[in-house]
């Protein structure tokens, strides 16, 4: 069985979707524990690509194949674990704030998130406070991720958090932010959790910040 | 005598496209607008396509090619701008090449503690001033955004207000909305002496983007009707980023982005036929170790170049880019993507050339950098020269005269001719013993001096006081409109 897994964790790294995808399935139904499937195979891969690409071995298409190979094969392991109460990536809600247009950088820390194992709940952009804050009601992230990427439209992010303050669930998530003229200070000014400069930090210290 | 059949060369030749290559990224583009279409989320917008020959689903519009090249062959070949000093300075026509800077950086470089801070109301200031100053700069965009405006809905107002107190040139604004430019469009024609005025010595462009791939929001599009309602110049500009927001290769690239521009082409003339509208198009890849959407790569400069040959052939004005970099300082980095980018967009014969100075991609502002690129213009400027092969240039006469083993410091014609040569400012060509005589300078350290001396000395010419009050009232107003 560890030679199978052994195999998911190769083709997770050569980023093949599907046969990750069967693969994971198989695994599952022969019996294999979701735990292990997630330790030896999918996570076992994606430790690869992370080193890969810290290494500069691997670059950001190659690794967002990776990630949704690990994505779908989460898709099969995510009830198996829930149940087996085994310690997992959990949810990331991401989105950008009100009046800001810019996509890109949000989804592409969206799909690393994914890589990460978790499951991510994109909004999309131009989103009001309320947005953000019916979601993290429904559903109930670890994590909660704000892009803004025009200094015009930074003050959303703390407006945001107060919204969330006032909803009484800002003690519920973890809070992240990121985008071009966003800093570290302006994270702690706001009152965000964690400040990300680039897609592949962010899992990292978000990974971090939920003890992963 | 004159020889038959000759053909003369003034200035270097420079495509990267041919009329065959061209031709197809256009029938592709316009393959795209009748295929896939684009959205537009502007309701004026959707209805005059819908009144025309366009199809539209809901917010999904499908332009066919008679629409497109009806609307194509009705925009102007020549723009004139003029400063508010009133010089025309700027005369937008085919392979007339101008230089100037971005806008909206986020960041400034802060020379006393070296370290990046928020970009203020008078780092714009100073940006307008250097512009001014340096003569290889033809036309100002802010290079920063006001960090210290009161009200992100009227920044573009006080951003403008900074641009006009340091500088005369023409100009390229951004906005943040309609009603952002139509104050703004107030204030530029208190000095070129009111609306009609304007619409014949505009004093700018605006600067509008579509969102690649394909998508037009309501802020943009108001914008562009706006632009086209009073004849103000207006560019309408896709940035995408290859392989992230467009195709991985140059060319799908470029046939998306030009059905971006081909359907602000249409919309303009549904508009208003012949409102002055620019092509433009910051094409270039996404860095895909770093995620960054990269202002030195040289795809930036080849992509770029080939949307240049591309609106030549469409016979409409480019809004192109160059001497940007990635680099988060002024260095040989800096240096290196600076020269690369000017160099291929002005060969490429693009008519405003933007983006010149900005640091760490786009997000960092940089005085030094404007500095630097003003040495790099100036030499690329005298490549763009060219060759006279006219008897007074081959010398001949000359060369008899001096014969072999003599000598040509002395001589009239080398009087009369060297100051055609490019004179560096502040590039070294000392020898080793005087440099260091010198102090052992640096490029960079002489772009710094230079930095501190333009800083400390220039005075641009100030705005009238009667005219300063209307601008001042125009201001006030948008903040009361926006208080409430
Ligand atoms: C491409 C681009 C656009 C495109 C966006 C298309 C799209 N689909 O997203 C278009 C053309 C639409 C656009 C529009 C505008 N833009 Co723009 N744009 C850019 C540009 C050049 C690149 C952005 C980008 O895609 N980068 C690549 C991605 C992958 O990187 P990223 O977004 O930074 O994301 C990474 C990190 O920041 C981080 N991150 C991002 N989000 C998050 C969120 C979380 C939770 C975390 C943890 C991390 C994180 O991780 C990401 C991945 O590594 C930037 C310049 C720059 N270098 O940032 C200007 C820039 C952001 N834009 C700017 C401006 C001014 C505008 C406009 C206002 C222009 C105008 N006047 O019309 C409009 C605004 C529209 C609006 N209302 O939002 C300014 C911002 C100035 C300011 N106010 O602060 C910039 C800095 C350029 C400039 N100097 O002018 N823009």
């Amino acid at each position: 069985m560890a030679e199978d897994l052994g195999k998911i964790a190769e083709s997770l790294i050569a980023g093949k979707v599907e046969d990750v995808d069967k693969m994971t399935k198989e695994s599952l139904d022969a019996g294999v524990s979701a735990e292990e499937v997630l330790n030896k195979g999918l996570i076992a891969g994606m430790d690869v690509v992370g080193q890969r690409f810290k290494a500069g071995d691997m670059f950001i298409p190659e690794v967002l194949r990776s990630a949704k190979a690990m994505s779908a094969g989460m898709e099969h392991l995510r009830p198996a674990l829930a149940e087996s109460d085994t310690k997992q990536a959990g949810t990331l809600v991401i989105g950008t704030v009100e009046g800001d247009l810019h996509d890109i950088g949000k989804n592409l820390v969206g799909m690393m998130f994914e890589g990460a194992g978790f499951k991510v709940v994109n909004l999309g952009i131009d989103l009001k406070p309320q947005v953000f804050v019916d979601a993290v009601k429904e559903h109930k992230p670890q994590l909660l991720g704000m892009s803004a990427l025009l200094t015009t439209t930074m003050p959303k992010m703390g407006e945001t958090i107060n919204a969330l303050k006032e909803a009484g669930v800002r003690d519920q998530v973890k809070i992240m932010v990121g985008g071009a003229p966003v800093t570290e200070e302006y994270a702690k000014e706001i009152g965000a959790d964690l400040y990300g400069a680039n897609a592949a930090s962010s899992v990292d210290k978000g990974k971090a910040a939920l003890g992963l | 005598m004159e020889k038959m059949n000759q053909t003369i060369q003034k200035t270097p030749v420079f495509r990267v496209l041919t009329d065959q290559q061209i031709e197809k990224i256009y029938y592709s583009a316009l393959e795209v607008l009748e295929r896939c279409g684009a959205n537009v989320f502007q309701d004026e917008a959707i209805e005059l396509f819908k009144n025309s020959d366009a199809v539209v689903r809901e917010n999904r519009v499908r332009v066919p090619v008679s629409l497109v090249e009806r609307a194509l062959k009705t925009y102007p070949n020549k723009i004139t701008l003029k400063g508010r000093n009133g010089k025309r300075s700027v005369a937008l026509q085919k392979d007339h090449v101008y230089f100037g800077t971005g806008s909206d950086l986020p960041f400034t470089y802060d020379r006393e503690t070296g370290e990046r801070r928020r970009t203020l109301y008078k780092d714009i200031v100073n940006a307008a001033r250097f512009v001014d100053y340096l003569p290889n700069y033809d036309f100002f965009m802010s290079h920063g955004i006001v960090g210290d405006a009161p009200n992100p809905l009227t920044y573009d107002r006080h951003q403008f207000m900074a641009m006009l107190e340091g500088c005369t040139k023409p100009m390229v604004v951004t906005s943040v909305d309609g009603e952002g430019l139509e104050d703004l469009w107030k204030m530029a024609c208190l000095f070129q002496g009111g609306e009609e005025e304007f619409r014949l010595n505009p004093m700018f462009v605006a600067y509008i983007e579509p969102i690649s791939p394909l998508t037009n929001d309501r802020t943009a599009v108001e914008k562009l009707l706006f632009a086209a309602e009073k004849g103000i110049p207006a560019m309408y500009t896709p940035c995408p980023s290859s392989g992230a927001t467009a195709p991985a290769t140059i060319p799908g690239m470029l046939v998306q982005s030009l059905a971006e521009t081909l359907l602000a082409v249409v919309l303009c003339y549904l508009k208003k036929p012949g409102m002055p509208l620019i092509m433009g198009g910051v094409t270039t890849v996404m860095d895909m170790r770093t995620t960054t959407y990269s202002y030195g790569s040289p795809e930036l400069s080849l992509a770029s170049a080939a949307n240049t040959d591309i609106s030549k052939w469409l016979g409409l004005l480019m809004f192109s880019t160059g001497g940007c970099t990635d680099s988060k300082t002024v260095d040989e980095q800096a240096a290196a993507e600076s020269t690369l980018s000017v160099l291929n967009a002005f060969l490429s014969g693009a008519n405003l050339v933007h983006d010149v100075g900005y640091i760490d991609s786009g997000v960092n502002a940089s005085l030094e950098s404007l500095v630097m690129n003003e040495e790099i213009i100036g030499m690329v400027r005298q490549i763009g020269k060219g060759i006279n092969t006219d008897p007074e240039y081959l010398a001949l006469q000359l060369i008899d005269e001096a014969g072999p083993g003599g000598e040509y410091v002395t001589k009239d014609h080398t009087y009369e001719h060297w100051r055609e040569w490019y004179f560096p400012k502040l590039q070294d060509r000392s020898d080793w013993e005087t440099w260091c005589n010198n102090g052992k300078k640096t490029m960079l350290d002489r772009v710094k001096e230079e930095t501190h001396r333009i800083l400390d000395e220039y005075e641009p010419e100030p705005i009238d006081d009667g005219i300063r009050k209307e601008l001042k009232k125009i201001i006030d107003d948008a903040e009361k409109r926006h208080s409430k």
